[in-house]
């Protein structure tokens, strides 16, 4: 959100280049928050109880996906409200080209990242024994939630403006690609055991 | 003593009538490990049966396994005759586990709020529960904040939000205070007249004193399931506490543990025997009792 409020009073191209660049990364930290819960309730006990009631294992990794995309919808919804509104209140326009990346690049790349990072974190975890701090699933999570982002920044930074399109295109497809084969893999990768805390 | 593929015994007539467990050669486990191995009893008694083993022996899978959490790899678990994976045999079971299931972030009536929307009570209920188990006091508070007996009290509230025909309480009472754990025993022990309760428990006289059967698993099979009653250590060993403990010669058989002189009987048909002989040499009996419990060999 610093960063957005910041990028939004500067004069310029940098505010319609490195905004939708950003987002992603923003968002995926604040979908992590899905996670948290996850690993939380997994070792309680939770979904064993829901299980047991008759909820399928699949919803509780569908609901836990879901939670994670709203939680990155309202922190990728208020950057870019305040982002604008900024923009627009200190006279500067919104140029045309920042829609265009904002819904072809920041969107897909933020919900492609955060369906990717939430779905292996909930395989990862449930594979892990628990552990805490920077060691654990969750301390390393953020860093694989953010780095498609982070890379792509790099990589379209390096490749120069009209390359640098057609780079971060090919890693929105990559990522939202990647995220899909998760999610089609959920029967096979997350069986209800997984889902149950340590015995 | 009996093994194998068994019946609790007779039917009767009670508010459990069609909803018999029936277990059926079952193997059951973890991402293809074997926990349990050819698992068969039938249960069709409102009683309370008391899952006995030592640790690793496989209650805690017999238990998710009966409650259709673990689907096993072998065989089937039958509630009222249709399989424990349907939703209307999962209406019938309530299931405790040994962890609290209740999520840190709630208080404890939004925990209780949330667990009777997913049984499809009423909000009704809630406070019902609350003032049953004397919980009340805690409604407010987040469950992070309560201490361990708290928060299995509030885990055990859960199961009375609706009534079931069949409980499954995985050690219910691990973690609570003396009293508490009498007052929980003593509400099971009342559910136990009309419903069928399996417990698990390591606390071998909690399990011979509410138990009417014993399911004691080892290694991940069924080592028995038989009435406690029918249990016979392989010693019988009372002991006996005097009034007057200076005469020696009549105890002169009996070796001394504590404040009990204990003797070693081939049964209990042999205590009138016993305490006949002790009157006859003047001895005063103030307590006998069994010294060994026969629960404690099922861990051997």
């Amino acid at each position: 959100m610093f960063y957005a409020i910041v990028l939004s009073v500067v004069p310029g191209e940098t505010f319609s280049t490195l905004l939708p660049l950003l987002l992603p990364i923003m968002g995926t930290i604040g979908g992590i928050g899905a996670m948290l819960v996850f690993t939380n309730d997994r070792t309680k006990g939770v979904f064993e109880y829901l299980i047991a009631y008759g909820v399928p294992p699949r919803q509780i990794f569908l609901n836990v996906l879901g939670a994670a995309m709203a939680l990155l919808t309202v922190v990728n919804g208020a950057t870019l409200a305040v982002a604008v509104g900024l923009r627009l209140g200190v006279g500067y326009g919104i140029p045309l080209v920042f829609v265009e990346r904002i819904l072809v690049y920041s969107l897909p790349m933020s919900y492609g990242a955060a369906a990717l990072c939430t779905s292996a974190g909930m395989y990862w975890t449930s594979l892990s024994s628990p552990r805490q701090g920077m060691n654990s699933p969750l301390g390393l999570l953020p860093l694989i939630g953010v780095a498609p982002g982070v890379l792509t920044l790099l990589a379209a930074e390096v490749a120069g403006p009209t390359l640098g399109t057609y780079v971060a295109l090919g890693a929105v497809v990559l990522v939202v690609l990647l995220a899909l084969i998760l999610l089609a893999l959920e029967s096979r990768l997350m069986p209800r055991e997984r889902l149950l805390s340590p015995a | 003593m009996r093994s194998g593929a068994l019946s609790s015994g007779p039917s009767s007539s009670s508010s459990t009538d069609g909803f018999r467990i029936a277990c059926r050669g079952v193997s059951s486990g973890y991402l293809g490990s074997k926990v349990l191995e050819d698992i068969s009893f039938t249960i069709d008694e409102p009683a309370i049966y008391v899952v006995l083993g030592p640790n690793g022996a496989g209650k805690t899978t017999l238990f998710r396994t009966l409650a259709g959490i673990l689907r096993p790899s072998r065989g089937e678990v039958l509630i009222g005759g249709v399989e424990v994976d349907r939703q209307v045999s999962r209406d019938h079971l309530h299931y405790v586990s040994h962890m609290d299931g209740i999520p840190d972030g709630l208080r404890v009536r939004e925990a209780l709020e949330f667990y009777a929307r997913v049984e499809r009570a009423e909000t009704l209920d809630v406070d019902r529960v609350l003032k049953m188990l004397e919980i009340e006091e805690l409604a407010d508070r987040y469950f992070s904040q309560l201490s361990a007996g708290q928060r299995k009290r509030v885990s055990i509230a859960r199961v009375f939000l609706r009534e079931r025909e069949i409980y499954l309480l995985d050690e219910p009472t691990a973690n609570l205070d003396p009293k508490l754990a009498r007052e929980i025993r003593e509400v099971i022990l009342r559910l136990s007249q009309q419903k069928i309760v399996l417990y698990s428990s390591h606390n071998l006289f909690e399990a011979r004193e509410i138990g009417r059967y014993v399911i004691a698993i080892r290694a991940g099979k069924l080592a028995l399931f038989d009435r406690i009653e029918n249990l016979r250590g392989s010693h019988f060993v009372v002991g006996i506490r005097v009034l007057n403990p200076e005469v020696p010669a009549a105890l002169a058989n009996f070796t001394r543990q504590g404040d009990y002189f204990l003797r070693e009987l081939p049964g209990p048909d042999a205590v009138p025997a016993l305490l006949h002989e002790l009157d006859a040499q003047g001895v005063r009996v103030r307590e006998l009792r069994e010294m060994n419990n026969p629960l404690e060999e099922l861990f051997t």
